[in-house]
């Protein structure tokens, strides 16, 4: 497998700087492009400024300069409620379902940002077959489920706009070894289905297992690029990724 | 012992609860203390009784009451516009002022602003309309047995039902819309509603319009049954504070069952404690419940 061509790739981000404080930014012109099919897995130590980035491209940190496009439309500064609709989904780390809502009605909300109603119900029906697990707990208030259905239930929710690009953050983060493999299961499906899935990870090991592609963000940049299979195997990159890890660990204790 | 004091907990219990949604939805969606909302009250029955007397113009002759009523079709239909204007004022005030606190994420300031607009809008009310009281009507309403003592007039009777089919309706519309389904993920978790598809702006638009016109549904209530003066709406304000919380913020059954709570417990005090402990027995039950339910009767996250 070799990089993708610029002109497939669907989601391309270009130096983008984005940051809570203007003056602060945290990503400082990292870059991404990630086309149909493929997994990107975005690695990199803590504080590294991944879930920034994912957040900026999902619309919801400002984006100080770069752009962002999404197939042929520059959506840098669109309204984050307006992404779904255009293709681009995004699952954040935490918080990443409705907990006082019903399972029924995380759903729900994702299929009233489409325009059609009919497509809503059937795309809900599908969700419920693809999840079990939540078509049991359909009633259920997501905050009383488990670990492992609220990831189910905030994927589901991405899932019901058909969107062409799915960003996701540390789905893996608390979940039980089982769990994770069956979540990447379900993202290896979606790949398959054609969609652009984007990976922050700090499970590097299932990450590169599971990516296409690969990149390592250090401070807020592109330290690093290439395909997920060269990079697992690489000692170079692993000494950076990890060495920068135990150092980090070294400085708690 | 006198039962009647149910009665008209009940009658207060319909205006406190009419305001308290609009406190709760603010509250949670906005997140800040909106201490104008009682002007809403105020402004609500001021603008009934403008555009019932501007209607009553336009027709040319006296209007005569509906059925054993003491009001009008008129004022009904002046009650509905007035509802979209005070919708409307509450959607200004959060143009004028709220948003821009908002955007700049200062929410202690937005409820200290609260308090100056709340100020300025009584003012405004009592340069328009001067300080002293008004009515709708002077009409007396002979109360009718109901059975175990208690007596009510058909006013009453029927703005309480009125009032429960606008709450009804409220709830219908949180729970079974796709309008209501986003207020309620807006307030429980702004930035995932975004990434959800939510319009939040769209949102804030119509949780202020919400609640002003229920605002003005709750002025109008206690306008046609005791009078319309300026102050009407700040004298309810921590009723249906303490309405808001004691149901749970955020809540609008919680809303509803608070308001019929402390107006049934505000009746009762006047009725067998005495009227000077009207105030302070909302306050105990508040405290009370708030000891066994931190969140309280409806609250989230118990
Ligand atoms: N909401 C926020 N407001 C202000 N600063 C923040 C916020 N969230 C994160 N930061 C800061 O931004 C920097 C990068 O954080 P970010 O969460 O993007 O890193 P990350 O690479 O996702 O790390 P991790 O692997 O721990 O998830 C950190 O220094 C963090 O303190
Ligand atoms: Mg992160």
């Amino acid at each position: 497998m070799s990089l993708p061509a610029p002109a497939t790739a669907l989601l391309v981000a270009e130096a983008v700087t984005a940051g809570y404080d203007p003056d602060l930014p945290i990503v400082r012109g990292a870059s991404l492009r990630v086309a149909p099919g493929e997994i990107l897995a975005v690695l990199g130590p803590n504080g590294a400024g991944k879930s920034t980035f994912i957040k900026a491209l999902a619309g919801i940190v400002p984006i100080g300069s770069g752009h962002v496009l999404l197939g042929d439309h520059d959506i840098t500064h669109v309204a984050p409620h307006l992404r779904p609709r255009m293709g681009l989904a995004f699952v954040p780390q935490t918080e990443n379902v409705f907990g006082t809502l019903s399972v029924t009605d995380n759903l729900k909300i994702a299929g009233d940002a489409l325009a059609d109603r009919t497509v809503a119900a059937s795309r809900m029906a599908e969700m419920f077959d693809a999840f079990p697990d939540l078509a049991h707990a359909r009633a259920l208030q997501a905050g009383r489920l488990s670990g492992g259905q609220r990831q189910m239930l905030a994927v589901a929710r991405a899932l019901i706009g058909r969107p062409r690009v799915l960003m996701l953050d540390e789905p893996s983060a608390g979940l039980s070894p089982k769990l994770v493999s069956e979540v990447f299961r379900r993202l290896d499906r979606i790949r398959e289905s054609g969609v652009a899935i984007v990976l922050v990870e700090q499970n590097v090991r299932a990450a590169l297992a599971l990516a296409d592609r690969a990149l390592v963000l250090v401070e807020g940049l592109n330290r690093h690029e290439g395909l997920a299979r060269s990079m697992a195997d690489d000692p170079v990159v692993a000494e950076l990724y990890l060495g920068i890890h135990r150092r980090a660990a070294e400085a708690l204790v | 012992m006198s039962l009647q004091f149910l009665v008209d907990g009940t009658v207060a219990g319909a205006t406190i609860g009419l305001g308290a949604i609009g406190v709760t939805l603010t509250y949670s969606i906005l997140r800040f203390a909106n201490f104008a909302h009682g002007e809403f009250i105020a402004w609500g029955a001021y603008a009934t009784l403008a555009a019932s007397a501007a209607m009553g113009l336009l027709v040319g002759h006296a209007t005569p009451p509906l059925g054993p009523f003491s009001f009008t079709w008129l004022t009904l239909c002046a009650a509905v516009i007035a509802m979209g204007f005070t919708g409307g004022l509450a959607l200004g005030l959060d143009w004028l002022l709220f948003r821009r606190l908002r955007d700049k994420g200062e929410s202690i300031i937005a409820i200290m602003a609260s308090f100056g607009a709340s100020m300025a809008l009584r003012s405004l009310l009592e340069a328009l309309f001067t300080a002293q009281p008004t009515y709708f009507t002077r009409a007396l309403q002979i109360a009718r047995p109901l059975g175990f003592g208690l007596r009510a007039t058909p006013n009453q009777m029927v703005l309480v039902v009125l009032a429960g089919l606008l709450m009804i309706g409220v709830h219908l519309f949180m729970t079974r819309t796709a309008t209501g389904r986003g207020m309620r993920a807006v307030s429980e978790n702004p930035t995932l509603a975004r990434v959800a598809g939510i319009d939040v702006t769209r949102v804030i638009r119509i949780t202020w319009m919400i609640g002003g016109a229920l605002a003005c549904a709750s002025g109008v209530v206690v306008g046609l049954l005791v009078q319309v003066r300026p102050f009407m709406g700040f004298d309810l304000l921590l009723p249906l504070f303490a309405a808001a919380i004691l149901g749970g913020i955020g809540s609008v059954p919680g809303a509803v069952v608070g308001g019929f709570t402390v107006g049934l417990a505000e009746a009762a005090a006047v009725a067998f404690v005495g009227a000077q402990w009207r105030g302070a027995v909302a306050f105990a039950v508040l405290i009370a419940v708030l000891l066994v339910k931190p969140a309280g009767l409806f609250g989230r996250r118990a």
